[in-house]
């Protein structure tokens, strides 16, 4: 009983040692982050030329994805499921293209920020989904939908993700 | 081993363009949803012009259609008669969804919202005959 007091004792005390480190999530920076302004809608036939373009490329690599594209504001635009994709991905590929709109952000940074950054109050966040295979795509810097993939390894959703995100990206 | 017909994405692209050409043909912007005999997802286009909320409805018609083997038409038509049918769990009772019929097999659906309901599923329709 002693000993046991004695540990709690000393876990209050680690616990106030630890507050005393500086929070580097207390910094508070001068400019606001991915500041990128939702631009219009983007079209059925370019979201399509980007869900062509991710279907060539998984299918060059054997793969089967659901690939999903949203407009600007999150709503999806166009969907195409490969023959043979898995369908509890169906929902994963619109989730990763809608996150990457709402959050003007590829979902990967959520990814990293949870695994190597043990940012874990971001899966609290409002339809976050940490995990990679979605992009925004930007307009002349403004944000006019965005694409997600879903079926394979993360690695292999982004791959397919990216190729039909470059097919009509306009830099 | 019983065996079925299957949707191809190759099928469902034929199907959303031939039901896309119908509803441009008398300048309708809709959004055309393609779900499979379990009533997942396949193919979906939502037509400039066509609202978020065509795009869930859509699905949701074909969703009905899909599951239920007949087309949200009947289901319409039935909870006219009996409003009771309005409790039935996912049913989206609004014409626009139609069963696509291969061999005497469902193999999916055709979903279509944005003008009026009988329009939407002369699009759903011109779309599977296009399936040949």
């Amino acid at each position: 009983m002693k000993r046991l007091l004695l540990a709690a004792i000393a876990a209050t005390l680690a616990v106030g040692a630890a507050a005393q480190q500086p929070n580097p999530r207390d910094a508070v920076p001068d400019k606001m982050p991915f500041d990128l302004p939702y631009g219009p809608p983007i079209s059925l036939d370019r979201a399509q030329a980007a869900i062509n373009a991710a279907v060539a490329e998984s299918k060059k690599r054997g793969w089967k994805l659901n690939v999903a594209m949203v407009d600007s504001g999150a709503n999806l635009v166009a969907f195409a499921r490969m023959d043979g994709a898995q369908i509890g991905s169906i929902q994963i590929a619109e989730h990763k293209a809608r996150a990457a709109a709402k959050y003007r952000r590829e979902t990967k940074i959520f990814e990293s920020g949870v695994q190597e950054g043990n940012l874990h109050y971001l899966l609290t966040l409002d339809d976050v989904i940490a995990s990679r295979g979605g992009i925004p795509i930007v307009d002349n810097g403004q944000l006019v939908g965005a694409i997600g993939c879903s079926g394979g390894t993360g690695s292999q959703d982004e791959v397919v993700c990216k190729a039909g995100a470059d097919a009509v990206m306009k830099r | 081993m019983k065996q079925r017909p299957m949707l191809t994405l190759e099928d469902c692209k034929k199907i959303s363009a031939a039901a896309e050409g119908e509803a441009r043909r008398n300048n309708w912007n809709v959004c055309i949803a393609i779900l499979d005999d379990g009533g997942h997802l396949l193919h979906l286009a939502r037509m400039d012009g066509a609202t978020p909320a065509n795009a869930r409805i859509a699905v949701a018609k074909g969703r009905t259609a899909a599951e239920t083997r007949r087309s949200t038409a009947n289901w319409q038509e039935r909870v006219a008669k009996r409003i009771e049918l309005l409790r039935m769990p996912e049913v989206t009772p609004v014409q626009g969804g139609v069963p696509i019929v291969v061999e005497g097999t469902c193999v999916g659906a055709v979903g279509v919202s944005g003008v009026q309901s009988h329009e939407d599923e002369q699009i759903a329709a011109a779309g599977i005959k296009a399936l040949g």
